[in-house]
């Protein structure tokens, strides 16, 4: 039973749970063909096997993942985080993002930046940032501008309060349709809110009392399924009137 | 010949497995594993930034931390660092995150034998929970020459002590490939029948150890099953973070 005989297409992995080592894909018959990977495998001369656990995803026609929840962040170019500036030098702002390496903001990267207007952070700012650069065995660099240069929403955030979640949770959070919490707790309550791919959520809101509840049902609503998760907004919110 | 074991287990019967992971807050991947009444959990951090100083900064830096249950630690702490440190970086791929340590605490719960094969499958769970890239994973265990020549599995902290001599075993687990077999053979074997780490106390001969081995392999399968239906179990509903 060591080694399961699966000769045939890889669409017999997929959705199934992987363990590192997991051959999963066997490029010789595949010539002529190219094939996306996304994170979690990698190639060993003509296969694809697995690095981290988690589900086998594949979308047409040619991507394969792995799915997986995780509390580090691996960084990805153009992805929106929230990083805690801890230190500032001449040319760049260094900001923590939960990843292997600090992140670099150069003092520049903000719309209308000169070297006139440099913007001051204080160690500890939270800021929501757009990753530019990420490459291995570098350290990531940051930007508080879009594409195209405009301003965006970028920048420093203000007052509220931040939690950390799983990579998982916060991906859920920005799935499209909006995730079904999300719209249970906008239906009854108002509040504005930040999330980053790398595991950390913004909330603010007018009251505290607010901004703590809507912590508490995204914290809770890891595990849950749709339904579940609106049957838990309602419960919340029901024992809180 | 069958021969009597005192909690009426058979030769190659291995104790109760118990394996779960994410139990820490703030740990990045962590992990309790029990075999009979040994416990051990580990936690992982990291990837974080730095190595330390005699490391190679081009590669990622793995640093274990062994707590004992009590006392002080001292020279058998420092060696079963060292073995997991070794184990831990041949199964992990050290070029994708250079100039970084993980670090990998291990606290002793409960001594009960075979710590360090329940340590090193504690360890190899909490780096799958803090999704650290690997080549594969490592399953541990130990197997004992008794007086008489008979191999037995997997001791408690007093079959451990009458035993003549004993060996901690480490193999790779067992791996669903779509390939062939054909193909995936190194050098004429199966991966899974390859050895990452062996440490022995006491005297034994040659074809003992080989026995050992043979015996060591055959029950590596079984606890790669029980590992892959626990990471199979856990993926449909990931427990809380933060």
């Amino acid at each position: 039973m060591e080694i399961n005989k699966q000769l045939g297409s890889p669409a017999s992995f997929v959705d199934q749970t992987v363990v590192p080592g997991d051959v999963v894909l066997d490029l010789s018959t595949m010539t002529n063909k190219t094939i996306k990977l996304g994170g979690g495998l990698r190639q060993d001369c003509d296969s694809i096997s697995v690095m981290k656990a988690g589900k086998l995803r594949s979308s047409k026609p040619n991507k394969y993942w792995v799915e997986s929840s995780q509390k580090r962040y691996v960084p990805c170019v153009e992805d929106t985080i929230l990083g805690i500036a801890v230190d500032s030098k001449a040319d760049n702002f260094l900001v923590d993002i939960k990843g292997p390496a600090l992140a670099f903001l150069p003092v520049l990267a903000f719309e209308g930046g000169t070297r006139r207007n440099i913007p001051k952070f204080e160690v500890g700012t939270l800021l929501y940032v757009r990753v530019v650069k990420a490459n291995i065995g570098m350290n990531p660099e940051l930007s508080c501008t879009d594409a195209s240069g405009k301003a965006a929403e970028f920048g420093p955030l203000k007052d509220g309060f931040m939690f950390e979640t799983s990579i998982g949770l916060s991906r859920m959070l920005l799935s499209s349709p909006t995730c079904p919490v999300l719209e249970a707790l906008g239906k009854k309550l108002s509040f504005e809110i930040a999330v980053g791919l790398n595991g950390r959520v913004w909330v603010n809101a007018a009251s505290p009392y607010t901004v703590v509840v809507v912590a508490n049902a995204i914290m809770n609503s890891e595990s849950l399924s749709s339904t579940q998760q609106i049957i838990m907004v309602d419960n919340l919110l029901k024992s809180i009137q | 010949m069958e021969i009597d074991r005192e909690d009426g287990r058979t030769q190659n019967q291995l104790r109760p497995l118990a394996c779960s992971r994410n139990i820490l807050n703030r740990a990045h991947g962590s992990a309790s594993w029990s075999q009979g009444d040994t416990k051990v959990l580990a936690a992982v951090y990291g990837p974080k930034s730095g190595t330390k100083k005699n490391e190679n900064p081009e590669k990622a830096c793995i640093e274990v931390i062994w707590k004992p249950k009590t006392g002080q630690i001292g020279k058998l702490e420092r060696e079963y660092e060292m073995v997991l440190k070794r184990t831990l970086q041949s199964i992990c791929i050290l070029t994708i995150n250079p100039n970084t340590t993980t670090s990998v605490i291990i606290q002793v719960v409960n001594d009960d034998g075979a710590l360090l094969p329940c340590a090193i499958n504690a360890a190899c769970a909490a780096l799958v929970d803090a999704a650290i890239p690997m080549k594969h994973l490592a399953v541990a265990i130990c197997c004992c020459l008794t007086e008489s020549g008979y191999v037995i599995l997997d001791p408690t902290k007093l079959e451990e002590q009458t035993m003549k001599s004993f060996a901690y075993l480490v193999f790779p687990n067992s791996i669903l490939s779509v390939l062939p077999e054909e193909s995936l053979l190194v050098g004429g074997e199966r991966m899974e029948h390859g050895i990452i780490t062996s440490v022995t106390h006491g005297v034994m001969s040659v074809d003992d150890y080989f026995h050992c081995l043979e015996r060591g392999r055959a029950a590596s399968t079984k606890l790669s099953d029980f590992l892959r239906r626990n990471l199979q179990r856990h993926q449909t509903n990931p427990s809380k973070a933060g």
